[in-house]
């Protein structure tokens, strides 16, 4: 019995000092992955609505499924777009994508955060040779997607070899269009 | 001298991957570039180097019966803390190891090392076989990660080193090409060392 | 020397089999459709299979050289693995995909666990598959046979809905004037090789029939009906990999009972993957899968020693 308690207590010894060291670590690095991270989605909107200085979260009632953020993109009081994040699914997961959009209706940028997509192939979604080509297309219609070079104004030409990828990427977008033109249109 | 011979053993004679085959998961899962097998590495050995330091210092406080929790908590400690720095301060190079991170606590190259050798010597020589068996690791993660990049993607560490005209083997930097790369590897190792004893 | 007398043990009576006649009658079964891709893809088809075969002998011969073992280049396996992957190589590739695929082939699939006899894996599918994980775009780039080689889907890409345009009619589809890979075009050309290996003894029935019954009935039951069995049936590599794949000696059971198993696996597996998987094509996946499980499917269906008792009766 004795025996039992004594191993008891050094292994709760141990535990408690992990613990501790841990919790201690904790409260230096938090703060920092914060930050960093704070940093890194401003990073990326202020890369999708450049002519925002400054984002403000919207919340809004009732989310279509796939939207994950909408962020209204500022110039002193005025809003002048918004970048939104999408999460749609993939060939190999979720493809997170965080478009802008301005006031006027048009698609200001389009960048690929987060994807488990195949290296090589669907992976190829965060070039941006592919990312630019959704820059400029106007918020009326949907954006399709066509395997040669596209002929309509509003079509994207598909990574070659990664059809569902690019079209996981498309829908996201258009979901975006889709919110905008619903919902937010001022 | 020992600390010599220690570090070799780690290194070359005992290779951890090489020649042990240990702790497979991560050597085969994140090795998709040269820079991702090194990071992988230096972690290992960081966890290594600490777990055998402390489980050494420990080695006659600790009960028997209770040592592979007592080792465990210590080991999961320390990956806990490198996952804790790097996502704050090496943030890119965290979200490409992802999940291997934390899973550096089940490689059984550390338990390993922690049962067989650092519960049983002092702890400087404790220090040097956790940073020779750290470096063959790491060396071992890195030519593996090197090979792969060069054949799945193209490039090292990152830099292209062919013009448009090279098609790399997209295989290579998917699951299959670490079994290939990994089996083939290995045999020329082994092929080598056969030449050597033969010549001997 | 000649006027020696040997004694020898048993078995004292031989087959006239040998392996080099074995592949001589796959090479001649292979001929006509061999003619064929030659005659719809022109030089393409001469330059992809001419690559693949030589280097698979040379790999072949280089490494049994280098691991000091015999050679075996004569017994023709070699070219018959060669020319079995340039059948599964569109014509477009360039000249260094079937170069790769032929060295992987022999020297990873074949060689490496021990050369003919013990690979567990059929070696042109193992390269095949490694060449489409590496480079999906080239080697799903199928042209039209002639010479002018426009770009073009595979009949089954378009009964999936993957690509567009309209099917060929099932008359083009027998005598190969189709999209896809160099061998996979002519359904009746293959046939009549796979029917001469039959006549020959090389392959028994059970493989090929079976497979291709279990996914004439799939598709049948789960694909709307008789033309689009039609097309499943004869286009695609259904009809290369039944006779000529799936009955590699050495990577598929021996015993009658495991062939008809092994058949309905690979029909099975090849009709859900072309059906509901990520790809229009699934024959290559469902013979590499089934050549996994050959071993255990034998284990199970030997038949019982003679005067063995069953244990724990």
């Amino acid at each position: 019995m004795r025996e039992i308690i004594k191993i008891g207590l050094i292994l709760l010894l141990i535990a408690s000092i992990a613990a501790v060291v841990l919790g201690l670590s904790n409260g230096i690095t938090n703060p920092v992955i914060e930050e960093v991270e704070m940093e890194k989605s401003q990073e990326a909107r202020a890369e999708v609505l450049p002519e925002a200085d400054e984002f403000q979260i919207v919340e809004l009632d009732d989310v279509p499924a796939g939207i994950t953020e909408v962020y209204e993109g500022l110039v002193g009081d005025e809003i002048v777009g918004f970048a939104i994040k999408t999460a749609t699914v993939g060939y190999g997961g979720n493809v997170e994508v965080i478009t802008g959009i301005s006031s006027e209706g048009e698609i200001t940028g389009m960048k690929v955060v987060g994807h488990e997509e195949t290296p090589g192939l669907g992976a190829n979604a965060t070039t941006a040779e592919f990312q630019d080509q959704y820059k400029g297309k106007s918020a009326e219609s949907e954006i399709g997607v066509v395997k040669s070079t596209p002929s309509n104004e509003n079509d994207i030409q598909a990574i070659t070899g990664a059809t569902i990828t690019s079209d996981a990427v498309t829908k996201g977008v258009n979901l975006v269009i889709e919110l905008f033109n619903n919902t937010l249109d001022i | 001298m020992k600390i010599f011979k220690t570090l070799k053993n780690g290194i070359i004679d005992e290779n951890p991957i090489f020649i042990q085959l240990l702790g497979m998961c991560p050597t085969l899962a994140v090795t998709t570039s040269a820079i991702n097998g090194v990071a992988m590495g230096l972690a290992t050995t960081t966890v290594v180097v600490a777990s055998n330091l402390f489980i050494s210092i420990f080695r006659k406080v600790i009960p028997d019966k209770i040592r592979i929790p007592s080792y465990i908590i210590i080991v999961a400690t320390f990956v806990t803390l490198i996952g804790m720095f790097m996502n704050a301060y090496a943030i890119s190079l965290y979200e490409s190891l992802g999940l291997f991170i934390p899973l550096i606590v089940v490689n059984c190259l550390i338990l390993g090392r922690a049962e067989s050798f650092a519960s049983k010597n002092k702890p400087t020589i404790s220090i040097f076989d956790g940073i020779g068996m750290g470096l063959g690791f790491t060396i071992a993660l890195t030519i593996l990660g090197i090979v792969r990049e060069i054949l799945g993607a193209g490039s090292i560490f990152g830099l292209q080193l062919f013009g448009e005209s090279f098609k790399p083997a997209i295989i290579m930097i998917l699951p299959p090409g670490a079994f290939l790369a990994l089996g083939l590897l290995i045999g020329l190792l082994n092929y080598v060392q056969k030449q050597k004893k033969s010549e001997a | 020397m000649e006027n020696m007398l040997y004694g020898s043990s048993s078995p004292h009576l031989r087959s006239e089999e040998t392996i080099s006649r074995i592949m001589i009658d796959v090479l001649i079964a292979l001929l006509p459709a061999t003619l064929a891709s030659i005659y719809f893809f022109r030089f393409n088809a001469i330059k992809i299979i001419g690559l693949a075969v030589i280097t698979a002998v040379i790999t072949e011969w280089a490494l049994q050289k280098f691991m000091k073992k015999p050679v075996t280049i004569n017994d023709f396996s070699a070219v018959v693995t060669g020319l079995l992957l340039a059948f599964n190589i569109p014509a477009s590739a360039p000249w260094w995909i079937p170069v790769i695929g032929s060295a992987f082939a022999i020297a990873i699939a074949k060689q490496a666990f021990g050369g003919l006899g013990n690979n567990f894996i059929n070696p042109a599918l193992a390269a095949r598959a490694m060449l489409l994980a590496s480079w999906p775009v080239i080697m799903t780039n199928w042209v039209t046979p002639g010479t002018d080689a426009v770009s073009t889907a595979t009949p089954l890409a378009i009964l999936k809905g993957e690509a567009e345009g309209s099917l060929p009619s099932i008359m083009e589809i027998f005598t190969g004037n189709i999209g896809g890979s160099l061998g996979e075009t002519s359904a009746i050309l293959l046939i009549l090789g796979g029917l001469y290996l039959l006549y020959r003894g090389v392959i028994s029935w059970r493989i090929p029939f079976v497979y291709i019954a279990t996914v004439m009935a799939m598709t049948l039951v789960l694909d709307g009906g008789f033309t689009n069995m039609i097309y499943h049936t004869f286009s695609g590599g259904l009809m290369l990999g039944a006779f000529f794949m799936a009955t590699d000696y050495s990577s598929s059971p021996v015993t009658p009972k495991g062939q008809i198993i092994f058949g309905i696996g690979c029909g099975l597996l090849t009709s859900i993957i072309r059906l509901y998987g990520g790809y229009p094509e699934g024959v290559s996946y469902s013979i590499l899968l089934m050549n996994v499980a050959a071993p255990l499917i034998e284990k199970y269906t030997a038949p019982k020693v003679f005067g063995e008792v069953k244990q724990n009766a």
